[in-house]
Order: structure tokens, then C-alpha cells, then sequence
């Protein structure tokens, strides 16, 4: 399949500050691409200089097959953005804006359409300025998709949005995809990144650090895996002596096992073997935040 | 087009729903030039006073005088003041970023501003005329077209003048500031509140090199029937090609 986006070697700096150091991946058709990072790793650097928003100092850009800094105009055309940091004039109803973005969309949905689909129905007659933080989020990705883009930039898709409403735009963006719309989201939210992400950059200090779907991030690096089950049985030691298991504790009946690769149904098989089978069996798997945390040597901030 | 008129529109109601612009823009030019007139009347005598060997009213009553004057100051109201602070505080806000993010072109912005400039010029030239002529029995314009001309000249001048700040200055904060001591000191001095004739030899020269005399010549001219002032219009027009040229080039979004 083509790629949409071809990124290599991309640079950029403010002034003496070096925001993006090099930076390449490329996204396919029809993917959910995840840019994740902490804050200041440059990800929004990286998808504004994609969007002809802000010029490259280095490397090579191609979206669509076009240059985002000399057929900008061309490509807006094809993406739709929500960005960080942007706002709309405070008198401006949720409507007007819609309608307005739909003015300059060659190819407009209609501003009914988006307003029940991102739930902007209560507030269609509200100003900018009385929304809250997560109707402000809505309406902005709503705009994102005024002009029916082939490629959508979601940049902090959930920020500020609450549990369900996060779940809710979890679940759209999953059905935009169905509909072949491309996505490239970028978050620093771990959650986030591994329940819709097909791929994911890891960025940090400006530079891409791992690349990989959430799955095989999370195997390519031989995370452990806690195992957990509670038994009476006295004499455990078997268990150590499986090469998975690097280590056993136990409290009274309850059991924890950490170990590396498929503890789980080694461990299973061993217990099965000796004639106890705990109900409790369970898997703790690491997670993309565990993945996050081992690549960088840090939590996320923010 | 399209993109044009919804931008339009959209300025229009957003205009419409500010109240301390159309405070600034209408109701201030207004009250000075009901405040000047009460202070200098509508005596036909005063018309032919005299002060420096420059005749003060110009030949007119001080009434007639202030009418055509203040919307000069309308125009350059919105020129040094609403429209930098409208643009700073867009850019500022990463309302410029947004638009930009989706198609919007540079010039549908400015030009969507500019509209509901003008389209304030005109309701406020007409609501200036007619107050001046209800309250203070002042002359309607004797060359409406003259008028016209003038405003559309002033308002490419100011607006242009307006974007250049606006590029120039970063935070709408500044834009106040340095908007409003631009428009006052202009304001004194260039004929629109004390006569250019009374104001010392020095200033007075000074004043000939601000647009806003050149803009006050250019509409009192027509109003009175005294001809087109061409040399104000070719003033004005030089003073919009210099600044819109760096305005346009220099812009920043973001």
C-alpha cells in the first residue's frame, strides 16, 4: 500500500532551541498512527511541520505525495487538523463556526451532521467562550473533519474530555478509520495510544526512539509479566525452576510470579501438572505505559 | 467567494456582539464631534475666523468643520485601534492558526475586516451627517461621491496602516497601547480636535506628514463642495501601498 506520509530526517529548531533533531517514519493508508512522547519531545513540531504549518529546517516531507511547504494549499484540501493551542474568536456560536470551516471546504459535510456526531447539540447556539473545556475539544474535532479529509492530524485528541466522553471519541475515531480516513494522533496519553494506535513512534528529545505497533513494542522489549494466582499447596520450588520464572514471592496462599515470555501458560501447565488449579490464575501483561517507562527511563509528564 | 462572504458574515456578527467596539468606533467620533461643536457652535462669523494667517474653519462653521472631520476619526479608530487588537489578539490566541489550518486564506481575513470597517464608515458617516444636521442644522455633504471616495481611500490607508501594526506588534496587549497612543496623538493634531491652525508652527508641520490630516482634507473637501483634495487622496494612497506591502509580506500567523 503507498504511503500517505513520508517523513525522513525531518529537523527543526526555534531560534537556538532544537525542537524536532531527526525524525523519519512513514504512515500507510487507512492506519491509526500514534506519535507518543512527553511533553516537549516534539511531536507537535513534527505533524505541524506535516500540515505546512510551520517550515522545516532539514529532511524530507511528503504527504500525499506532495510538499507540505510549497503545495500547502493543495494538500489542506486533503487533512483535516485539530490542533494544540488554537482557539476561536469568543462570541463565535458552535454552529457559525462550523458553517464557516464548511465555507472554505471544497468538499463540506454538513455542519448538522458533525454537530450530532461529536454531540454538539445542546451547545449549537453557544460563543466559543462559554464552552467548557471538553465541548471546546468536541467542536474543534468536529472541525477537523469539516472538509470530509482523507487524512485527519488529531493533536491531544482527549485532552480535557472526561472518561466517557473520552471513550465516546475513542470509538468515532475507530469508526473514521472504517470509513478509510487515515489518522495520525499524537498523545501522551498511554491508554490512549494503545487501544487505537495500529503503530506508534515513540519520540523523545526530538528524535524517534521506537517505532512499532503497541504489541510488538511491548514484546520487543521482553517486559515482564506478573503472574498471580493463590494455591495452599506448601512446596512451590517446581515453579522456579522454569526458565520463564525469574522470580517467586509469596504471601501466606497468595502467589506472585514475575518472569519473562509466555509465563502465564507455562505456569498453567506446570500447576495443571501438579494437580492444582487455582481459580484466581491471572496475567498481569505490560502495558504501553510499561514499554513508555523502559524506552525513556521516565513517566510521562502533563 | 464563498470563503469571502462567510468570513464576512461571520465578522459582521462578531462585530456586531462587541460592545466596546462599537462604543470606540461610533459612539466616541460622535460624542467629540457634539462635544466640539456645543464648545464652538454654528456661528457663520466663526467661519471666516482667522488665526496664524491660516483661516481656522476652513471657511466653514466650526459645526460643519467637526461633522466631516470625525469620520476621519472613525476611520482611523479602526484603523490604529480595533483592527491590531482584533488581529493581535487572533494571532495570540491561535484563532489565525486555526483558520489557517483550514484553507483560510491571508487575504479573506483582512479583506473580511476591512469590510465591516467600511461597512461601519458608512453607517457611521451617516449617522455623523445626520445628527449634525438634525441637532445643528450642518450641511450634508454637497459631493456625496467625493465623500465616498475619500472614505474607501481612508479606509484601504487605515487598514493597511492597521495591518501593519498588527504584523509589527506582537501581543494584542501591545496593540492597545501603542493603537491608542497612536490614535490620540494623531487625533490632536491633525485637525480633528483643535483646528491645525491654532496649534504651533512646528507641530502644525509635522501634522502635514500624517495621514490622518490628509484623510480629514480628503473628506471635508468634498463635503463642502470645495473639489476632490487629490493631493490628500495621492498622500493617502501612498501611505496604503507602503504599509500594506511589508503587512502583507511580514505576516505571521503564529
Amino acid at each position: 500500500m503507498a504511503s500517505v506520509i513520508s517523513v525522513e530526517n525531518l529537523q527543526k529548531s526555534y531560534g537556538s532551541v532544537v525542537a524536532v533533531e531527526d525524525v523519519s517514519f512513514s504512515v500507510e493508508a487507512g492506519e491509526i498512527f500514534g506519535i507518543l512522547g512527553p511533553n516537549g519531545a516534539g511531536k507537535t513540531t513534527t505533524v505541524e511541520c506535516l500540515q505546512g504549518l510551520r517550515e522545516a529546517n532539514g529532511g524530507t516531507l511528503r504527504v500525499f505525495d506532495l510538499d507540505p511547504q510549497t503545495q500547502t494549499d493543495t494538500l489542506r484540501r486533503r487533512i483535516g487538523s485539530q490542533l494544540q493551542d488554537s482557539a476561536l474568536p469568543g462570541r463565535m456560536k458552535v454552529e457559525e463556526a462550523l458553517r464557516l470551516f464548511a465555507a472554505f471546504a471544497h468538499n463540506p459535510v454538513d455542519p448538522d451532521e458533525l454537530i450530532a456526531r461529536w454531540r454538539l447539540e445542546a451547545q449549537r447556539d453557544q460563543a466559543f467562550d462559554s464552552l467548557s473545556g471538553g465541548q471546546r475539544q468536541r467542536l474543534f474535532i468536529a472541525l477537523a473533519f469539516v472538509n470530509a479529509p482523507e487524512l485527519v492530524f488529531l493533536d491531544e485528541l482527549t485532552q480535557g474530555l472526561d472518561p466517557q466522553a473520552r471513550r465516546a471519541t475513542w470509538e468515532l475515531i475507530r469508526e473514521i478509520r472504517e470509513q478509510g480516513t487515515t489518522v495520525v494522533l499524537v498523545t501522551h496519553f498511554m491508554d490512549e495510544a494503545e487501544y487505537l494506535c495500529d503503530r506508534l513512534a515513540v519520540v523523545d528529545g526530538g528524535r524517534v526512539i521506537a517505532l512499532d505497533s503497541p504489541q510488538g513494542l511491548i514484546n520487543s522489549l521482553e517486559l515482564p509479566v506478573v503472574v498471580r494466582f493463590s494455591t495452599e499447596a506448601e512446596d512451590l520450588s517446581w515453579l522456579e525452576e522454569l526458565e520463564v520464572v525469574d522470580q517467586l514471592s509469596r504471601r501466606e496462599a497468595a502467589v506472585e510470579i514475575q518472569g519473562t515470555g509466555p509465563v502465564l501458560a507455562l505456569v498453567a501447565a506446570e500447576l495443571v501438572a501438579h494437580g492444582i488449579v487455582p481459580a484466581d490464575l491471572r496475567a498481569d501483561r505490560p502495558t504501553v505505559e510499561d514499554a513508555f517507562l523502559a524506552l525513556t527511563g521516565q513517566t510521562i509528564r502533563g | 467567494m464563498r470563503g469571502y462572504r462567510a468570513m464576512t458574515i461571520a465578522e459582521i456578527k462578531l462585530f456586531l456582539r462587541e460592545p466596546f467596539s462599537i462604543v470606540f468606533v461610533l459612539v466616541f467620533p460622535l460624542m467629540m464631534m457634539m462635544l466640539l461643536s456645543a464648545v464652538f457652535g454654528n456661528d457663520q462669523e466663526e467661519a471666516q475666523a482667522v488665526e496664524n494667517g491660516i483661516l481656522v474653519w476652513r471657511g466653514v462653521t466650526p459645526v460643519n468643520y467637526y461633522t466631516a472631520a470625525s469620520v476621519a476619526v472613525i476611520i482611523a479608530a479602526l484603523g490604529l485601534m480595533t483592527l491590531p487588537i482584533n488581529l493581535a489578539g487572533y494571532r495570540e490566541q491561535g484563532i489565525l492558526k486555526r483558520l489557517r489550518a483550514s484553507s483560510v486564506p491571508a487575504w479573506v481575513v483582512f479583506s473580511a475586516q476591512l469590510t465591516v470597517a467600511l461597512l461601519t464608515f458608512i453607517a457611521g458617516t451617516i449617522i455623523m451627517g445626520i445628527v449634525a444636521w438634525l441637532v445643528y442644522d450642518a450641511m450634508l455633504p454637497e459631493d456625496p461621491l467625493g465623500v465616498i471616495v475619500a472614505v474607501l481611500v481612508g479606509t484601504a490607508t487605515f487598514g493597511a496602516l492597521g495591518m501593519l501594526l498588527a504584523t509589527v506588534i506582537g501581543s494584542s496587549r501591545a496593540a492597545q497601547g501603542i493603537g491608542l497612543l497612536l490614535f490620540f496623538s494623531m487625533w490632536l493634531i491633525c485637525g480633528s480636535a483643535p483646528p491645525r491652525a491654532v496649534l504651533p508652527s512646528g507641530l502644525r508641520d509635522f501634522s502635514e506628514l500624517l495621514p490622518l490630516t490628509h484623510l480629514v482634507h480628503a473628506i471635508q473637501d468634498p463635503w463642502y463642495g470645495f473639489g476632490w483634495s487629490w493631493s490628500g487622496l495621492a498622500v493617502l494612497t501612498a501611505f496604503a501601498i507602503a504599509a500594506a506591502i511589508p503587512a502583507l509580506w511580514f505576516f505571521k500567523w503564529d
